[in-house]
Order: structure tokens, then C-alpha cells, then sequence
């Protein structure tokens, strides 16, 4: 089988020539339908880069990406809207919802793009509302809404369109630790119902959730380790264990 | 193109979220379309009821002289005879000739102006008869004494209009002449080109041959006559025929001798000037159209720098640079859509009002302001085209814009 995601040797770079910076250096990764995974690693250690890379918003300087059997890493930027609006839900830090649109046009706005008619666009946008327990706010805009609410609009957005990747970039960074644990817990629902989630945190505790742990420092992978279904393990614990694999 | 629609939508919906801000934008267009409207409309509106009363007084006329000091051009009953056989299109041709003198009645003592007419006067009179007739070939041919008076100098001497059948004494030239009164015209409309004032002369027309009669003076030549066009007859074929005519019979072929002034000729000129004008009017409203058409820009770019994230949002999933652009551009191109009909119509308005107030003010001004489709057509166009050439710039910075640029910034 054809792996989800196959990145070999990638490479970005930013001001070539003098004050070079390498903030991904030669990464090779293979991520599989129906995982979880995590990328984890401190500001600065490049990880945005690295999720901007996988969620086609940027394109690598060399070395190829492979997004469902497509290479992706030469295309367009219209192309590159088309892959994303296709294959990758987003799900923001800053939720990233447009203010002045209500819960429901939010969602609704990636189905808009895939040219998804009206009826069925709100059908499937209600749906995934439901989902994500906010079936009551549809009608509600953002400023009306908690960050965890707001979160929850933007995960029903990602959904929406079933795409094949959900790329979560701190999805609980703005999130007090109530909403935090809703959000994770959704998180953890859609990879139980076999999606493919792609989680980036810096939070060893956030990344506990996922089921593989990819570490990034400086730019290169330096650890990537499959966690064990050890019967109920604690949170804490996975936490524990990957903060010491770290060091 | 379900997509386009769905553009629109996400245009209205902003500029529904930024209601104020919208309108304002939108009056530079209204303040543009409608001064554009309104000069256009009241430019035509006047033009027609100016070409509506100058037609009434001399439509199709034409005046054809000589300035001959030798005698040996001026124009003979045998050229008249000889133009009205060759040249089509003729209804009739006059000559004249105006002295004045006195009359006194019960109403007291009035100057006179005497126009000797030839028998075609009926043709070039604009106003029509009221009570009586004009005076026919016959009298003319015969020099009797009839004149015609208009009906307000009839009034004003014999206080009515009820005068054919009576005499009218009237110095001329230190000789009493006693005119018999056969005809009243009808009082001209009053318009913009009747000058009346107290102690105008009265006007009376009577048969040009009455003076050969009276004076022993003969009517052989004219130094100028005047012709009548056939409705709708082309005055400048006419002209050039009968001059062409004349300077064969008089051996003066291309020299200039006979000088012409047509009266359609001499309205094209002041249609043209006042097109001129409507357009020069209209240019300078058609800046202002232009000034509000920079303020969508303005705005528009304000709104790009503002929506930089929601544009990041957009592309981030899945808005193409098309998609952007369309979105923008469909903002600006309904505001000034809207800003144009609603500036077309005020300007409609505010043509009839103006026209409401000028007839109220001075009746004898009063028109009707006529706005043609060709006006709004051109006018809508134009003020779409002002929307898309100024929301392009705008709508393409918003698309050109790459989505982690615009994430990133908040």
C-alpha cells in the first residue's frame, strides 16, 4: 500500500547565500492512512516550517512530497490551493475563523471552494457541527462563541469536507485546559474512526494523545518513536516517557 | 459558474457588515452618475425646447441676398419665376420691405411697423390665422390696400380682435394710407425669443405692390429674398441650386455674388454649441465620477490591508488566486453598480426638479428634461467600468497574496 505521505529529503531554506538558515534539513518521513502522529519540538526548531510544507502552504526548496501518490512539491499555487482544499484539514492555533461569518458559513467555506452545491454543502456543514457538538451555534459568529467553541467550529470545518489528512497546528495553544481536553478528545475520536491525524505541538503532554512522536530539532528529525497500547496507560505518563526520550 | 454566485453573495455579505463605510464609498459614485444624469438631461431638455420654439418661428427658411452695388445682380421676378420652375422642393419664396410710420385710434396715437409681403406671406407666417384670411395673388398682383395685424395689436389699438372688415389709417412716408383689415394673426406662443415691451410698434403686413401704388415706386429687383423649404427638404441642396441657378442667369458663375443663410444651417450651429457645452458640463461631472471611482480604490485597498487574514484563511483552504480576485472585484463592482443606479436615478430627479423649479420661476423657460437611454446606458456602463478598473488593483493585490504571509500577520 501507497503510504499517505512520503516526504524524502526536504529541504527549505531561507535567504540563500550568506546568512543561510536551514529550517528543515534533509527530513524523510512516511506517514500511513490512519495514523496519529505528533511533531514535536520547541519554537524555533521548525516545525511550522515542516507543517507548512506537509499542509501545502509552502513549498520546499528540494527534495520531493509524495500527498496520496501525488508529488506535490513542483506545483502551482492555484494547485497548491486545490490539493489543500482537497486532501488536508486545517486546524489553526489562532482558530482562524473569519469574523464575520457565522459558525456555519465557516464551515461551509471549504465545501464553497470545492464547488460542493448549496443543499449538500449545508447538509454536510450541519453535520459536522453536529459532530463537534455545536449544533445549537451554527447561527452563532466567532465573537459569540469560547475559544473552545471556537476550536470546535474550526475542527467541524476541517472535517467537513472529509479530507484525508487533519493537520493540527497547537489546536489547544489558545485553550484553557478544560477546553483543551475537549479538543484533544475529539482529536483522539477521529483517529478512532480511522483518520489520518497530524498533530504539531510543543506540548509533550498534547502529543501524549497521538500514537507516534516525531521529534524535530534544528531542522532535522531526531527521534521517532511508535507509542505501545500498554492497556489504559496515563497521560502523564506517555508525557513522562517522551519528555525523557528527548533529552 | 455556480461559484460565481457564490462570490457575490460573500461581496454583499461584507459590504452589508460595513454598512457606513460602504455608502460613503458609494456616494462618490452617486454624486458622480447623477451630476453626469442631470447635466445630460437638462443639456438635451433645453436643446430640444430651444430647437421646439426657434423651428416654430423659421423652420426651413432661407435667406438668399446679394451685395451688389452695380444693380446688375439683383435678383428679378424672372429669376424668382425661373426658381420656382427648375428648383424642387420649394414651397414658396418672399421678399419684403418694412417703413414706418403712425396711426392714432381711440386708443391714442402708436408707431407703426409696415411690411410690404409678397403673396407667399402666408407661407412664412409661423403663427396662423385667427379671424379673416391672408391676402391672395390677386390683391397682390392688384396693390389693393389690405393689411393683416397680429391679435394683440388689435387689441391693443381697437380693443378686440373683432376688426376684419375695418380701416386702418395709418402715415406713411408723410401720405395717409387707409388699409382694410382682412386678416388677425394669431399671437405668437410666448417662448424665450418673444421680446415684447410697452410702446413696441404695431405690426401690420400688407401687399408689397401696395407701395408701387401708393408711391409710384417699382418692384423690379431684389436685393434679397427669402425662401421656404418643403418640410423636410434638404435646405443645403436647395441653396446650392438656387445659387447655382442665379449666377448662371446673371454670368457671375463661382464669384460669390449671392450669399445665403439658411435657417436649418444656423440651427445645427447652436446645436452644436450646445452639445459642446452639455459635453464640456458633463466632462467635469464625469471627473468627479472619476474622483469617487480612486475613493472605491481607496477604500478597497484599506479593506485588502484589513482582510489580509481572512484572505489567508481563504487560501489556506482552498481559494484559488481566481476566487480572490472575483470576491474583491465583485465588492467593488457592486458598490459602484449600486452607487450608479442610485445616482441615475437622483439624477433623474434632480433634472425634473431643477425643470420644476425653472418653470415655476419663469414659465417661459420651462422645458422638459429628456434623458436618453443612451445617457444611462453609457453612464451604467461607464460606472461598472469605473468599478472594475479600480477594484482591479486592489483585487489583485488581496489574491496575489501568499497564505502564510497572510496567516502570519494578524
Amino acid at each position: 500500500m501507497n503510504p499517505l505521505i512520503e516526504v524524502r529529503n526536504l529541504m527549505k531554506i531561507y535567504n540563500p547565500g550568506e546568512n543561510e538558515v536551514h529550517a528543515l534539513d534533509d527530513i524523510s518521513l512516511r506517514i500511513d492512512a490512519g495514523e496519529f502522529v505528533a511533531v514535536i519540538g520547541q519554537s524555533g526548531s521548525g516545525k511550522s516550517t515542516f507543517m507548512n510544507m506537509l499542509g501545502c502552504l509552502d513549498v520546499p526548496t528540494s527534495g520531493s512530497y509524495y500527498l496520496n501518490g501525488e508529488d506535490v512539491a513542483g506545483l502551482t499555487d492555484d494547485a497548491l490551493s486545490e490539493i489543500r482544499n482537497r486532501e488536508i484539514g486545517f486546524i489553526f492555533q489562532g482558530f482562524n475563523l473569519i469574523p464575520n461569518l457565522t459558525a456555519l458559513e465557516n464551515v461551509e467555506l471549504p465545501l464553497i471552494y470545492r464547488n460542493i452545491p448549496a443543499a449538500k454543502r449545508h447538509a454536510l456543514s450541519v453535520a459536522s457541527l453536529e459532530k463537534v457538538g455545536l449544533k445549537n451555534r451554527m447561527e452563532h459568529k466567532p465573537s459569540e462563541m469560547s475559544g473552545g467553541q471556537q476550536q470546535r467550529v474550526a475542527i467541524a470545518r476541517a472535517l467537513a469536507a472529509a479530507p484525508p489528512v487533519i493537520l493540527a497546528d497547537e489546536p489547544t495553544g489558545n485553550l484553557d485546559s478544560a477546553s483543551s481536553k475537549e479538543i484533544m478528545q475529539i482529536l483522539r475520536d477521529l483517529h478512532k474512526e480511522g483518520r489520518t491525524v497530524i498533530l504539531i505541538t510543543h506540548d509533550n503532554k498534547i502529543a501524549a494523545s497521538a500514537k507516534r512522536v516525531i521529534r524535530i530539532i534544528d531542522g532535522k528529525i531526531v527521534s521517532d518513536t511508535r507509542i505501545k497500547e500498554e492497556g489504559n496507560q496515563d497521560i502523564e505518563a506517555i508525557a513522562a516517557k517522551i519528555e525523557a526520550e528527548g533529552e | 459558474m455556480s461559484q460565481f454566485f457564490e462570490y457575490l453573495k460573500m461581496a454583499v455579505s461584507n459590504i452589508r457588515a460595513n454598512k457606513m463605510r460602504s455608502f460613503l464609498t458609494m456616494l462618490g459614485i452617486i454624486i458622480g452618475i447623477s451630476s453626469v444624469i442631470l447635466i445630460m438631461s437638462l443639456g438635451n431638455g433645453a436643446r430640444n425646447i430651444i430647437t421646439e420654439q426657434m423651428s416654430g418661428i423659421a423652420s426651413g427658411q432661407i435667406a438668399l441676398y446679394t451685395y451688389d452695388d452695380t444693380g446688375s445682380y439683383e435678383i428679378t421676378k424672372d429669376d424668382i419665376a425661373a426658381i420656382k420652375e427648375q428648383v424642387d422642393g420649394i414651397r414658396g419664396i418672399n421678399s419684403y420691405m418694412s417703413i414706418s410710420g403712425t396711426t392714432s385710434t381711440k386708443k391714442g396715437e402708436f408707431q407703426v411697423q409696415a411690411s410690404g409681403q409678397m403673396a407667399s406671406y402666408m407661407i412664412f407666417s409661423s403663427t396662423g390665422i385667427l379671424k379673416g384670411r391672408y391676402f391672395n395673388e390677386t390683391e397682390y398682383l392688384a396693390g389693393q390696400p389690405v393689411c393683416l395685424i397680429g391679435e394683440r395689436d388689435a387689441v391693443r389699438i381697437f380693443g378686440s380682435t373683432d376688426v376684419v372688415g375695418m380701416n386702418l389709417d395709418v402715415m406713411l412716408w408723410e401720405k395717409e394710407v387707409t388699409f382694410t383689415i382682412i386678416g388677425v394673426e394669431q399671437a405668437e406662443k410666448e417662448s424665450m425669443f418673444t421680446f415684447t415691451y410697452e410702446n413696441s410698434p404695431i405690426y401690420i403686413y400688407f401687399p408689397l405692390t401696395v407701395l408701387e401704388q401708393v408711391y409710384g415706386m417699382e418692384f423690379e429687383t431684389y436685393y434679397q429674398i427669402y425662401l421656404m423649404a418643403e418640410d423636410g427638404a434638404d435646405t443645403g441642396t436647395i441653396t446650392t441650386q438656387v445659387v447655382d441657378l442665379l449666377e448662371r442667369r446673371h454670368q457671375c458663375i463661382g464669384e460669390d455674388i449671392y450669399q445665403y443663410e439658411s435657417f436649418n444651417d444656423y440651427m445645427e450651429t447652436v446645436n452644436t454649441v450646445l452639445n459642446v457645452v452639455t459635453m464640456l458640463i458633463s466632462l467635469v461631472a464625469a471627473i468627479s465620477l472619476i474622483v469617487g471611482g480612486i475613493g472605491v480604490m481607496n477604500i478597497m485597498l484599506v479593506s485588502v490591508t484589513e482582510r489580509t487574514r481572512e484572505i489567508g484563511i481563504r487560501k489556506a483552504l482552498g481559494a484559488k488566486t481566481r476566487s480572490i480576485l472575483l470576491q474583491f472585484l465583485s465588492e467593488s463592482a457592486i458598490i459602484t453598480m449600486i452607487g450608479g443606479l442610485i445616482g441615475i436615478i437622483s439624477g433623474v430627479a434632480e433634472a425634473f426638479l431643477v425643470a420644476k423649479i425653472v418653470a415655476a420661476v419663469n414659465p417661459v423657460f420651462a422645458f422638459t428634461p429628456s434623458v436618453s437611454v443612451v445617457t444611462v446606458v453609457v453612464t451604467t456602463v461607464f460606472s461598472s467600468a469605473i468599478g472594475l478598473f479600480f477594484g482591479i488593483y486592489p483585487a489583485r493585490k488581496a489574491a496575489k497574496m501568499s497564505p502564510i504571509e497572510a496567516l502570519r500577520r494578524n
